[in-house]
């Protein structure tokens, strides 16, 4: 089983510096690590002075980094579609398609099972070559919404799976009982519908992804010493919980030189690991200055994590 | 030996005419129970586009391409929201 870790947290606060640290860190001590940026606005190469795209980039050595381009892959899956449209129904092969999907793009929720499909395709794709894959995140609303996604959506596809069920159980019985109704157009079983065996698939990867959220990853919140990343934090935290997808750790960024961290936050997250992670007055200039940002750890941590599942 | 032959052929053909139509009849109500439901899937699918809460969009993208014949009884349904209780009363056979 491979640990995946996700970094999480208001904008602004440093998920990027500190995914990258964490993920340098690992490499240095000879993990072989990918990290992945799911953030639109993308600076994770900006951070590790490499141009990163969509495809797998060697950063140094054990260490490799991919940008994921949504809209590359929000392209893909409406052109998926837009090919099955057109091998299935027979009338339109005259129509434009191109032009009435090429809206989709902007439909809410379109952005998020973008995501949802670069993470799985990215896990499934790559977890048997690292010991860890890093998801550095877009700030919280989509974060949320996306890690909410397969929750939400698996209720939807319940309640369509158990009312196709019911249409295969009507169009069965008329059938038996009229064997030359003139209704029956479509399949009678389970087996042999398509809508049916495509909600079975929908719901198959969205439990995937689901178990992915809640067993199988380590997911860290970012804090800034100000109130403001705090309180987000909290509601990151309280939102998770009710979609039974729990936090592991917290970790406060840029830190007094002590390594000191607030008493708001030790009470607000007292059940949860706190790591700190030190404020560079001077920035980061190179790659090398990732070292200085000292989150061994919020990496054993993750380390460990990986262990206690294998 | 002709004559009754076609006479067998004649009732037989009668007879099962008579069948189909009681069978016909005595499926009527559950293919508009169906005729609904297969209705009702479309809709509560795609019912973003008139409004309706729905699931994603990009759920609906992925069922799309295998609907066509709900899509077909989703606009027929469209007219029969002109004049329901009419067809209600057509489906009871109440002139």
């Amino acid at each position: 089983m491979q640990k995946i870790a996700f970094f999480l947290g208001k904008g602004g606060v440093g998920k990027t510096t500190l995914s990258a640290a964490t993920a340098y860190y690992l490499s240095k001590r000879e993990k072989r690590v990918l990290i992945v940026s799911l953030d639109p606005a993308h600076n994770l190469g900006d951070v590790y002075g490499k141009k990163l795209c969509n495809e797998r980039t060697p950063i140094v050595e054990h260490l490799d980094g991919i940008e994921i381009d949504l809209q590359e892959w929000i392209t893909r899956y409406l052109n998926e579609s837009r090919d099955e449209i057109r091998a299935t129904y027979h009338y339109n092969t005259t129509l434009n398609l191109d032009s009435y999907i090429n809206i989709l793009k902007y439909t809410p929720g379109t952005e998020e099972y973008a995501v949802l499909w670069a993470i799985e395709h990215v896990v499934k794709k790559y977890r048997k070559e690292y010991d860890q894959i890093i998801f550095d995140t877009p700030p919280t609303a989509l974060t949320l919404r996306f890690l909410a996604m397969p929750t939400i959506s698996m209720l939807w596809v319940k309640e369509l799976s158990e009312m196709r069920e019911q249409i295969l159980k009507k169009r069965q019985t008329i059938l038996s009982l009229n064997p030359e109704a003139h209704i029956i157009k479509g399949a009678t079983d389970k087996t042999q519908d398509r809508v049916y065996e495509k909600l079975s698939g929908i719901k198959e990867r969205l439990s995937w992804l689901h178990r992915l959220f809640k067993n199988e990853s380590y997911l860290t919140v970012i804090i800034n010493p100000d109130a403001l990343s705090l309180a987000e934090a909290m509601r990151i935290r309280h939102e998770l919980e009710k979609l039974d997808v729990p936090i592991d750790s917290v970790c406060f960024n840029k830190a007094p030189m002590d390594g000191s961290c607030g008493d708001e936050v030790k009470q607000s997250f007292h059940n949860f690991p706190i790591f700190t992670a030190v404020w560079i007055p001077e920035g980061l200039r190179s790659i090398e200055d990732l070292e200085k940002v000292q989150i061994p750890e919020l990496a054993e941590d993750i380390e460990a994590k990986i262990h206690s599942l294998n | 030996m002709g004559n009754r032959t076609n006479f067998k052929r004649l009732w037989e053909g009668f007879w099962s005419t008579i069948v189909q139509i009681q069978r016909d009849k005595a499926t009527g109500v559950l293919e508009f129970e169906l005729n609904e439901m297969e209705n009702l899937f479309v809709v509560l699918l795609l019912g973003s586009f008139i409004g309706l809460p729905s699931p994603p969009a990009a759920m609906a993208m992925e069922l799309l391409p295998y609907l066509e014949e709900e899509l077909r009884i989703m606009v027929s349904r469209a007219d029969f929201a002109q004049d329901p209780l009419g067809s209600i009363m057509g489906i009871l056979n109440v002139d």
